[in-house]
């Protein structure tokens, strides 16, 4: 296996995104890989922009100085398009991301339900590993996170 | 005379409050229709519900049972932008049978031109995806049953959005040739000039981003220098058009600076490379202003019929873009090199 030089997390400002971005963080310290959180600009969020597009929101900050990242090792970066497809690119360039990182359930979404599911279409269709973090309800439920790992 | 499809199902339940796609968007287009006084030379086409049949040669089987079970579950919301409610599956097959219903009768009369006023907009769906408001590629089943006719359909996207969906849809059939014109960078982020095609469908995709603040000169600066070659050389029988009106001026979801005037000349340049009368249809995609909905609706319906100029809007000039237009021809001609030469490469014995 390649060494992980860069992790891509999908951060939509949603508690599952948070933990994600929480995991994402902790693991790349001890891999000492560098972090893309990446965020997708949908339609509806041209009507009302929720974030920055130069600079990181502040509860991301706030997680990143609570698990004490080096900054320089953190990227910020927002993009086009739905979640999946925005993620999905964010294994290509110039990302070039080794592996992506999504909350098991975004904003929105009904439990239970395949469709619509950011994480399962980034699992199925990426051509990079994925790590699904679960939510904590699932955590609760003593679920397990499910790996995609090549 | 113009074939327009009544909405026969009420598309009033596909509704999330708040949400710019809207059942008032029909109301204002039909205004726009209305605004026309046709008489006797307006057809009410009306729609039916599209069948499983018609809807598996563009979507996915499981994704169609399981929208079908998201919905009558009482629906929600899809992803971020997209919503369904209890209704709207069976509003989205009647938007879909709606645009079959209007070429099944242009094929009949041999005559006029559709207009397919129905919602949910479909471009932004794929085979097995909702997005962007999107449930089911209207205009790309409408083209798939054409294709199946053994026809060669020519889909002009003009919404300020890329059409993903019927992109992907149609990425490596060679039977349909996909033009795009949109804004980029802006969702749903694909639609770049190098996107051409797969490889049985080399040089059938062409893409014409644009800057934001581009007006119409740069549109059909981008319509003449780029798609019309190829559209030119391909020779279609059918041309359908994704007609998104959110590139309009006036409309919150973009930027580009288009008056209703420039979408009664891209009317015009579109409908001339129709091979001749009954061939042209029309569907609504995007288009979140009323007003200039309603003023473009009628201004481009107003010159495809001949009729004379629209006089409340002239058309735009003076945006940027048009070396971007330039720059765009030349990356899919780089583009098509590539491909066209990597496939002479596995070909080879």
């Amino acid at each position: 296996m390649n060494e992980l030089r860069t992790i891509a997390v999908g951060y939509d400002g949603s508690p599952d995104s948070e933990a994600a971005v929480r995991w994402t963080f902790d693991l790349a310290k001890r891999v000492s890989a560098s972090v893309t959180v990446v965020h997708a600009v949908g339609l509806l969020e041209h009507l009302e922009e929720t974030f920055s597009h130069a600079e990181m929101p502040p509860a991301l900050v706030a997680i990143a100085k609570e698990c004490d990242v080096d900054g320089t090792r953190l990227r910020w970066f927002v993009d086009d398009g739905d979640a999946c497809s925005v993620l999905l690119r964010a294994g290509a360039p110039p990302l070039d991301a080794g592996l992506l990182v999504v909350g098991s359930r975004g904003h929105g979404k009904r439990d239970g339900l395949l469709l619509g599911s950011t994480s399962l279409e980034v699992a199925e269709h990426a051509s990079t590993p994925v790590v699904i973090v679960p939510s904590r309800d699932m955590e609760s439920d003593a679920s397990v996170a499910s790996t995609h790992l090549e | 005379m113009l074939l327009v499809v009544n909405g026969t199902y009420d598309d009033a339940d596909h509704e999330d409050p708040g949400h710019p796609e809207r059942p008032d968007r029909v109301t204002a287009a039909r205004a726009g229709v209305a605004d026309l006084h046709l008489g006797s030379d307006l057809v009410v086409v009306p729609s039916h519900c599209a069948t499983r049949a018609e809807l598996v040669r563009v979507h996915n089987s499981d994704y169609l049972e399981e929208l079908s079970a998201f919905c009558y579950d009482g629906g929600g919301d899809i992803d971020a932008d997209t919503f369904a409610t209890f209704d709207s599956m069976t509003i989205a097959r009647h938007a879909v049978g709606g645009g079959l219903a209007v070429i099944r009768e242009l094929q009949r009369l041999d005559e006029g031109v559709g207009f397919v006023l129905a919602r949910p907009p479909g471009h932004h769906a794929l085979a097995d995806r909702a997005m962007g408001f999107c449930l089911l590629n209207n205009v790309a089943v409408a083209a798939a049953a054409l294709r199946a006719q053994g026809e060669r359909v020519l889909i002009v996207d003009w919404d300020v959005h890329h059409g993903n969906g019927t992109q992907q849809i149609f990425w490596d059939d060679p039977a349909v040739l996909y033009v795009s014109t949109h804004q980029w960078p802006l969702f749903p982020g694909s639609g770049t000039a190098s996107e051409v095609g797969g490889r049985r469908a080399i040089d059938r995709t062409v893409n014409v981003p644009l800057p934001a603040g581009a007006t119409g000169d740069v549109v059909r600066q981008a319509i003449d220098e780029v798609a019309a070659p190829v559209i030119d050389a391909f020779h279609p029988t059918w041309v359908l058009v994704s007609a998104g009106f959110d590139a309009h001026r006036a409309d919150p979801m973009a930027d580009l600076q288009l008056t209703s005037g420039d979408f009664a000349e891209m009317a015009r340049s579109v409908a001339d490379f129709a091979p001749r009368a009954g061939r042209l249809a029309l569907f609504l995609e995007g288009g979140y202003d009323l007003k200039a909905l309603r003023s473009s609706v009628h201004a481009t319906l107003n010159s495809i019929l001949g009729e004379k100029r629209d006089v409340n809007e002239l058309s735009s000039t003076g945006g940027p873009g048009k070396d971007q237009v330039r720059r765009a021809l030349r990356e899919r001609q780089a583009a098509v090199e590539i491909v066209l030469s990597s496939h002479d490469e596995e070909t080879e014995p």
